[in-house]
């Protein structure tokens, strides 16, 4: 570099790709997680293999996440210190506390899924009065899945925490407009978080769907895919009218218009709509399209916020 | 009363020599490639009659109200007993926040360390001992003023007494103890 004549500050990209995966699959992790979990605690006739999907895929995500998260560190061995040196003001340090609860109790909960049918089988064997009345009936729960519902709870709300809180990392920058822009232009009210949690959702819905692809009646959670999307196009719509459209320009103009709007969004919302009713094999091309979009969303916006400023 | 150091850049006195750069990197062994402190030129731009070019010293702004140190996770980006913006290298962990929420690209991950790096004014080797910064003593136009902003006797309270010190991106609110005097510049 000439740095006398040339190249003022060289405007790195601090965050790249590593973070922007990090970011989806903390997403997907508590997409997947509220998936099994509100099904577990209140749905009426809960389909076993999506409760398992979405019990299994959060550990996977957010595992892998957490190690890309430590990778990215310019000290990876001396990620612990996260944990010892605290500072409540910054959004990383609270966010440190939420995943790492949030990975152990998705961890407890994926083995409690896992050890279930064994707990029901069980519960079957003991019913003097009948095999058929104890399947059907809720199986008194028995030892750790005693624990099932509860750990359910808990995580249903540090999974809330993890989604919401990837937006917050980002828009706690004060200085990046992007990332700190405003909802509605409701100053103190950032928009990333709303944004995040809905395609956290969304992609783990999506996840949780393709994991579940033989489940005979899905037709309640493909209705709540459709929401979603028709939500995260009305929150793209905000995003657009709310930033400047340089954001939206460049390089990154393919990223948003191909990848979020197109793959993301508009083509698995009319597939869905076309598909909720008459075809189930349109699954995994709608969820896989939803997952694809929502990787590109969180590129998208690692990278708009730090490429314009 | 407290004492507040700032510093100020007289930009017409710049000639670019780059003294700056390099005394900063005698002094601080920055890593190859790596800079705490540069003063790239701005322009020339403009058609005569109006053609203009300067030079525009760059390092971290010692803001009083610090992105940086507000987004550390682990308070390794603090304010000193001073208030001087110091990156506690035992703490930080290189997790690239503070680089994401510096509006001045002050700061960047030390090739050798692992941790963010940024000027620090030379507080150990040189403010903390009474001396000026190795760029403010190495500066040959005498285009950087260095000081106690608070005591009205010193050189830079005088300075900015008599002209105008603008702040880089006064819209963040970070209020930057580097002042630019751009008098005759633009």
């Amino acid at each position: 570099m000439d740095i006398t004549w040339g190249a003022s500050a060289s405007h790195e990209i601090a965050w790249g790709g590593m973070i922007a995966v990090y970011l989806f699959l903390a997403g997907i992790a508590a997409g997947a997680f509220l998936t099994a979990a509100l099904t577990d605690l209140f749905g009426k006739n809960r389909p076993a293999k999506l409760i398992r999907a979405g019990a299994y895929i959060p550990p996977i995500a957010i595992v892998v996440g957490l190690l890309l998260l430590v990778f990215d560190l310019g000290r990876p061995l001396s990620f612990w210190k996260l944990i010892f040196n605290v500072n409540f003001g910054s959004v990383m340090s609270l966010g440190t506390f939420i995943i790492s609860f949030f990975t152990a109790v998705a961890l407890v909960y994926a083995y409690l899924i896992w050890t279930w049918p064994v707990a029901q089988a069980r519960g079957i064997q003991i019913t003097v009065a009948g095999v058929e009345a104890a399947a059907a009936r809720e199986v008194p729960a028995s030892g750790l899945q005693a624990l099932r519902k509860p750990v359910a709870v808990v995580g249903s709300l540090l999974a809330f925490g993890t989604a919401t809180y990837t937006g917050f990392l980002l828009s706690a920058v004060s200085t990046n407009t992007f990332w700190s822009v405003p909802f509605l232009g409701i100053s103190g009210v950032p928009f990333l978080p709303f944004l995040f949690l809905v395609s956290a959702i969304s992609t783990g819905l999506a996840a949780t769907l393709i994991g579940a692809i033989d489940c005979s009646d899905l037709t309640l959670y493909k209705k709540v895919d459709i929401i979603l999307l028709a939500i995260e196009i009305l929150l793209l719509i905000i995003l657009y009218t709310s930033v400047s459209s340089a954001f939206f320009q460049g390089g990154l103009a393919s990223l948003f218009w191909i990848g979020v709007v197109v793959i993301g969004l508009l083509m698995p919302l009319i597939l869905a709509i076309y598909g909720v009713s008459k075809h189930k094999n349109l699954v995994v091309p709608v969820c896989g399209m939803v997952v694809v979009g929502g990787l590109a969303l969180r590129y998208f916006v690692v990278y708009a916020g730090q490429m314009v400023r | 009363m407290a004492k507040h150091y700032a510093m100020a850049v007289v930009v017409a006195k710049c000639i670019g020599c780059q003294a700056c750069t390099v005394a900063c990197k005698f002094q601080n062994n920055v890593p190859e490639g790596q800079y705490r402190t540069k003063t790239p030129v701005v322009g020339p731009k403009g058609t005569f009659p109006n053609v203009s070019m300067y030079f525009l010293k760059e390092a971290c702004q010692m803001c009083q109200d610090a992105p940086c140190v507000k987004v550390c996770p682990t308070k390794a980006s603090h304010y000193n007993e001073a208030g001087v913006v110091l990156v506690d290298v035992d703490k930080c962990v290189g997790c690239k926040y503070c680089l994401t929420a510096c509006p001045y690209d002050a700061r960047f991950i030390n090739k050798d360390t692992g941790a963010a790096d940024k000027c620090t004014f030379c507080w150990e080797a040189r403010v903390s001992q009474g001396q000026a910064p190795a760029c403010v003593s190495t500066c040959v136009g005498g285009a950087l003023v260095f000081g106690d902003e608070k005591d009205p006797n010193s050189e830079i309270a005088k300075l900015l007494s008599k002209n105008k010190g603008e702040v880089r991106k006064e819209e963040f609110g970070t209020r930057p103890s580097i002042y630019y005097i751009f008098q005759g510049v633009k």
